[in-house]
């Protein structure tokens, strides 16, 4: 056997053992190095999950791999061939698929035309929407997905959205498929769901990345795990070698001691009550009390009209009827700023989308709801008084920043709701409501939203919270109430809480929906 | 599932469709008003002619339709139409062969829609500024070719051109219509049946996705503002048949025209939807405005007044139909 011979029988064993690799990848945006020397592989048939904080440098790392970005140095091997530059039409013909943390559909488009874009059917020179339908069909009921192909897309709900992403992905008979953030959407039943396509996909030998924040998840599903910090590859490995702890050590660069830090206060006297509320088909008879220095968690599953509520307290959308009720007097709520005058502050579920102007500073964020107390009597800011109210919130709220002159979409998601909350500081607010707060947030940034949760129970503020996520309900809250099909099911201590409890008020419902 | 729809109701339901029958509503209202209040209008030559005003605004609505669509927009129409009409028709009244002197205009005109493209999807430029800049350009373009005087009468040499593109009737109706509609039936199958409409509506939608899928944004938006400087090119000759001398304002906030046509006709400023369809209603509404208000006895002061009106009731009316015949919004929760 002569040497060329060895090397390419090596190449193949290399082949079937790992179908990409990375190695010593680098990559910089505007002279600031988002990737050093990362090395990165994956086998066929596996789960590899990719941890990391916001900002290690997983999806950069992972849109090397797709095509979207070009890396500045280091090498990409995709079953075993040493590939150049990739661009997301190369990428998707060696079989890479990605589907991204933001969704990225056109909304004005169908099922059909969406799954097919940038690579149309023609006959001829037009295009053959018949097939390409068909086809559709065919990929949506391998995935058991209840869709028409024909369908727009904006008209669909966020989870089916993303059901039409992994659909899109997996309609180029992907052998690599990357998943980032796939279930941050989805309601329970469509994890599950997602979890038995992803085993289906694994057995026909296609090679997984998937990235997630939550981390309860992966064990259904990873079999390898690398974990990123800061740009910098920190380890690989089996993942049942591990325990959680141990991961998020390694995310973090430091042992966090308390996923769930918990503090004890007084509770004290009745702030906010709300009787009777209905408001639409999804808030229906609703009564809720929240007391001084008391967290209370709102548990549910997609659909139960939790946000609908926040939404008909806040004064967003209209109310049917019913009463709300601040330090036992009632107080009129037609629109978002009755609401601010009465005390009651709303952190919205899509922070980027409803609760921040991105574009803008974060000063600017900042003074935004109070310019009223900001300005003279002709309108003009008081730069001083505004820089006290910004220096008060971010000393307060501990929010790391360079500087309140970069924008807002600069930070990372926890400082991004450190803001979102900061706004209403000068407010003297009785009433803080926050929707899915720590929604695609890394750890370390989870447990300072709950150190501010914690931080405004002490100072007597009554917080109300939504959350899909039952660990952090159970562990953050001193009252559980359970939401399904718009009606308040049940409320739990957090000592009789368990997780079959909630899910059994959660679905008290579900048969007739 | 759809098979229970009649074939109109299919027909009804189907993409951007609503917006244009309500335009084609208001159309046909208008000219009802009209009959009934105007015996000149009414009349069988000014219906004729009513239709031969109406397709110039057709064709340039034709041609921002397609960039609105891709979310972008060409304020360089106007003085566009105004170029290729002062260098054709400058090129005819020296002498030159009337139809070479169309291919000079229209390799002109492509020029500024190849800049336009360039500057849109590939420098990265704001379509608004961009447009802008090459709308001053074109325009001062119109006044060099002929050294800042308006053409002599062209119709010594090239009488055969007027009459193609604007004097000669067949089956009762004008060449210019005739010319909008056949220039339409393409650039319909263009934008609905092939490979490069989706991607057109693709961009317009959502950018990054179509980026992302692997569309070459770039040809997309190219090509829309080629078919721009296209239709303005066109509607620029016809107004130089039609006056028999090629004038330095001619076209002259056009863009707007073509603007206003999309946008009663369904097609939406933000890009994404709309269908070629509307502009056929649209365009119908601004021209028998114009042409309408002016047998009534209208002025020119309040005619103006009525059309901005009614340009902006068209708007909203669709607005609020849309939005008060949406399903509640499907909330995630």
């Amino acid at each position: 056997m002569t040497a060329k011979q060895e090397i390419s029988e090596k190449g193949i064993g290399i082949m079937e053992e790992y179908i990409v690799e990375m190695e010593h990848i680098n990559k910089s945006f505007a002279g600031v190095k988002v990737l050093k020397d990362v090395k990165f592989n994956l086998k066929s048939g596996e789960v590899m999950a990719l941890l990391g904080e916001n900002g290690a440098g997983k999806s950069t790392l992972m849109k090397i791999l797709s095509g979207v970005y070009t890396r500045d140095s280091g090498s990409l091997r995709i079953f075993g061939k040493e590939q150049g530059d990739l661009d997301t039409k190369k990428a998707r013909a060696l079989g890479v698929a990605i589907i991204h943390q933001e969704l990225n559909m056109c909304r004005h488009l169908t099922v059909a035309e969406n799954i097919f874009l940038g690579r149309e059917e023609k006959k001829g020179a037009t295009l053959n929407n018949k097939d390409m339908a068909e086809k559709t069909k065919e990929v949506l009921d391998s995935l058991k997905i209840d869709l028409d192909p024909n369908e727009i897309v904006g008209n669909l709900s966020v989870s089916k959205q993303q059901m039409v992403e992994i659909a899109k992905a997996l309609s180029i008979h992907a052998k690599v498929l990357v998943m980032d953030e796939p279930t941050s959407a989805l309601t329970a039943k469509e994890i599950n769901e997602l979890f038995r396509i992803i085993n289906q996909l694994k057995e026909e030998g296609c090679g997984i990345v998937y990235i997630s924040h939550r981390l309860e998840e992966l064990s259904h599903v990873a079999d390898r795990v690398t974990v990123l910090r800061d740009g910098e590859f920190v380890m690989n490995g089996e993942f049942k070698d591990y325990t959680m702890d141990q991961l998020i050590s390694f995310m973090v660069g430091r042992e966090i001691t308390e996923k769930f830090p918990r503090v004890k206060c007084p509770k004290g006297k009745k702030i906010f009550e709300v009787k009777n509320l209905n408001a639409g088909k999804l808030v229906r008879n609703i009564n809720l009390e929240l007391y001084e220095g008391e967290i209370v968690g709102i548990a549910g599953l997609m659909g139960a009209g939790r946000t609908e509520t926040t939404r008909a307290i806040f004064g967003i959308d209209p109310k049917d009827s019913g009463q709300i009720l601040v330090d036992g007097k009632e107080v009129k709520i037609n629109k978002p700023m009755d609401a601010i005058k009465a005390g009651i502050v709303l952190a919205p579920e899509d922070r980027k989308k409803d609760g921040l102007c991105t574009k803008l500073s974060v000063r600017d964020n900042l003074a935004l709801p109070n310019l009223d107390l900001l300005c003279n009597k002709i309108g003009k800011v008081n730069r001083k008084k505004e820089k006290e109210l910004v220096d008060k919130a971010v000393q307060e709220l501990n929010i790391k920043l360079a500087s309140p002159e970069l924008n807002a979409e600069s930070l990372s998601g926890g400082n991004q709701q450190k803001v979102v909350v900061g706004k209403w500081l000068a407010r003297n607010s009785r009433v803080v409501i926050f929707d899915e707060p720590t929604r695609g947030v890394d750890v370390g940034a989870k447990v300072e939203i709950y150190n501010l949760m914690n931080e405004l129970k002490k100072q007597g503020v009554g917080v109300l919270f939504v959350s899909s996520e039952l660990p952090e309900v159970m562990g953050i809250s001193d009252r559980i109430i359970v939401m399904c099909d718009g009606r308040i099911t049940g409320e739990l201590s957090p000592e009789e809480a368990t997780e079959d409890r909630i899910l059994q008020y959660a679905t008290q419902f579900e048969a007739k929906i | 599932m759809n098979e229970k729809k009649s074939w109109l109701g299919r027909a009804l339901s189907a993409r951007g469709v609503q917006s244009v029958v309500t335009a084609a509503l208001g159309f046909v209202l208008l000219f009802i008003i009209f009959c009934i209040l105007s015996p000149q209008f009414r009349s069988g030559n000014n219906i004729q002619n009513l239709f031969r005003q109406i397709a110039p605004t057709m064709i340039i609505g034709i041609g921002q339709g397609f960039v609105l669509i891709t979310g972008n927009i060409d304020l360089s129409i106007g003085s566009v139409v105004g170029m290729a009409c002062m260098t054709a028709g400058t090129l005819m009244s020296n002498g030159a062969n009337p139809w070479l002197a169309c291919l000079v205009a229209l390799a002109m005109s492509l020029a500024i829609g190849l800049v336009n493209g360039v500057l849109v999807a590939k420098v990265g430029l704001p379509s608004f500024i961009a447009t802008l800049g090459t709308m001053t350009l074109a325009r001062g373009l119109a006044q060099l070719v002929n050294n800042n005087h308006n053409t002599n009468f062209i119709g010594n040499t090239a009488q055969g051109f007027r009459d193609t593109l604007y004097y000669d009737s067949f089956l009762g109706i004008y060449s210019t219509v005739w010319i909008a509609i056949i220039l339409w039936v393409i650039l319909w199958f263009l934008l609905s049946k092939t490979r490069t409409g989706r991607h057109i509506y693709a961009v317009g939608s959502n950018l990054d996705a179509a980026k992302l899928s692997g569309v070459n944004a770039f040809h997309t938006i190219l090509i829309t503002y080629m078919v721009s400087a296209f239709c303005s090119c066109l509607c620029g000759l016809v107004l130089l048949a039609s006056a028999g001398m090629g004038t330095m304002d001619a076209g002259t906030t056009y863009e707007m025209y073509a603007v206003a046509a999309c946008v009663i006709g369904g097609i939406s400023t933000l890009g994404g939807t709309g269908i070629l369809a509307g502009v056929i209603p649209g365009a119908g509404i601004w021209g028998i405005l114009q042409n309408g208000l002016q047998f009534v006895g209208a002025p020119v002061a309040l005619r103006n007044i009525i059309i901005g009106i009614i340009v902006i009731a068209a708007v909203m009316l669709d607005v609020v139909a849309r939005t008060g015949r949406k399903k509640p919004k499907a909330k995630t929760k």
